[in-house]
């Protein structure tokens, strides 16, 4: 027996956004690092950090935390985005 | 607010109903300035239209194929959401297909009462369930709830929901024998519900959006409903801020429950130093930091501190005391590390005696009780809802 049943998942997506533009390359550029706040963050993005200078040439790396590390980034950490031309977020368990 | 009729399905027969056209729910407590809607724009509601692509399987085993190769499940059989049995959960709702039960805030996805109806009925629901499964929803959707990180933190809390009302007998919860577990269709069907939904309207799926490094069995499903006839205590929602009577949810983002048990004594003290120790080994071995927690307390250990004419507020507010531990008590557990030069720091495991929710449920038998402890600390908070109420009404 034929049976008809239906899709659960949400057809209607919300609008979403788009990708930002890929760098060609980090040189001279300014980088922003945007931690969850915990404690795993601290390490990885010092080493990170010494990588992105030394080998990539990157002239400026801006450290921010999230507020909430559950949470998306405070809108005064978003609002700082557009002056960075990449952002590293990570989460630091 | 409009006047109406409704044919209800339960055989009572046609009852004048005041309508909030917002919730579309018999609301009687929404003040909020409305159109008038002719009655047969509310009988349009018997000829709905689903929009949600349909599938024809040949039975009820291709059925479980598509939806376990799809992706749509829990890993378990579903029911198959037919057309007509969505239709009956949501002619049960009095809502339409597209009504909006709300918009999850981090990625703005909308949810429809028609795609949650589809999940509900996969997850066993019958369509007297469905107003709960809906209340819930619009609980997490609040902003206190932070539906976003509960569901995809590594940490792998379950929501956990607690029904109070009168709507516990009409859809047969049972708040004794087994009441965290397999204690009744009604409660496992809703719990998996609010699961199934998040899997497929949220992408909530193990190693995508829902992060969890272990997670419980509670993630399949985990809600209970208050034993309310067999106590003296003000009901979870009473206490909470909705009028007795009503029937309402609670939904909190919530770990395993850690089992304790004290047989040995009917001083409430003694008792409740059980549950404070419990919370306190939680907040060493898990989270130092305050959230809600919820303690249910069956019989055998309720009746003693009833009997002694402790209320609920004289629950809290020991627990409140004596649920605390000092910082350099990490040390203790292998976590000195992030002690620092805060081990003289006091930590509570509830921030105020408000954040905690004691619930009387369980067999009549066995000096057993439960702590179910937060997901972290107060990122999230627990939020309790009324069933069919407009949740943006304002109350008088």
């Amino acid at each position: 027996m034929i049976i008809r049943v239906l899709d659960p998942t949400n057809e209607m997506k919300a609008a979403g956004g788009q990708q930002a533009v890929r760098p060609a390359t980090l040189k001279g550029k300014t980088v922003g690092f945007i931690s969850n706040g915990k404690e795993g963050t601290k390490g990885y993005f010092a080493a990170l950090e010494r990588q992105f200078r030394e080998v990539f040439g990157v002239a400026d790396v801006v450290w921010r935390t999230k507020s909430n590390f559950s949470a998306p980034a405070d809108s005064s950490i978003v609002d700082e985005i557009k002056a960075w031309q990449a952002v590293v977020a990570g989460v630091g368990d | 607010m409009i006047n109406a009729a409704i044919n209800f399905a339960d055989g009572t027969g046609v009852k004048p109903v005041q309508l909030c056209v917002t919730c579309w729910l018999d609301c009687a407590s929404c003040r909020r300035d409305t159109f008038a809607l002719p009655l047969a724009a509310v009988q349009q509601l018997n000829q709905i239209t689903l929009t949600s692509k349909a599938y024809e399987v040949e039975d009820f085993a291709a059925a479980q194929e598509l939806y376990h190769s799809s992706g749509w499940t829990d890993g378990l059989p579903v029911v198959p959401p037919t057309e007509s049995a969505v239709t009956a959960c949501l002619e049960w709702a009095l809502m339409p297909p597209d009504q909006l039960i709300g918009i999850e805030p981090v990625r703005e996805q909308p949810i429809t009462a028609e795609k949650l109806a589809i999940n509900a009925v996969m997850a066993g629901c019958l369509p007297m369930h469905f107003p709960v499964v809906a209340t819930a929803w619009q609980a997490m959707l609040k902003e206190e709830f932070l539906l976003h990180g509960v569901t995809s933190s590594t940490g792998g809390s379950a929501v956990l929901v607690i029904i109070n009302g009168p709507i516990r007998h009409e859809i047969g919860a049972n708040s004794t024998f087994n009441a965290l577990a397999n204690s009744d269709r009604a409660t496992a069907a809703i719990g998996r519900a609010l699961r199934l939904s998040l899997i497929n309207l949220l992408d909530v799926r193990p190693g995508g959006i829902d992060r969890t490094t272990l997670g419980h069995p509670g993630k399949f499903s985990y809600c209970l409903a208050e034993d309310e006839e067999d106590t003296t205590w003000q009901p979870l929602s009473a206490v909470r801020g909705i009028p007795e009577g009503l029937s309402a949810v609670t939904v909190m983002a919530a770990l395993a429950p850690r089992q304790i048990m004290n047989e040995w004594s009917t001083e409430p003290r003694e008792i409740l130093e059980t549950f404070a120790a419990e919370m306190r080994a939680n907040q060493r071995h898990y989270s130092i930091y305050g959230g809600n927690y919820v303690i249910v307390i069956p019989k055998q250990l309720r009746e003693p501190i009833q009997a002694a004419g402790w209320t609920k507020r004289d629950i809290a507010e020991f627990l409140y005391e004596r649920a605390r531990v000092r910082r350099s008590e990490w040390a203790d557990v292998g976590k000195g590390a992030v002690v620092r030069d805060r081990g003289e720091t006091i930590h509570t495991a509830l921030e105020s005696p408000d954040h905690l929710l004691v619930v009387a449920a369980g067999g009549p038998a066995g000096g057993f009780g439960a702590v179910i402890p937060p997901w972290f600390g107060n990122k999230t908070k627990a939020v309790t809802a009324a069933i069919g109420a407009c949740v943006d009404c304002e109350r008088g």
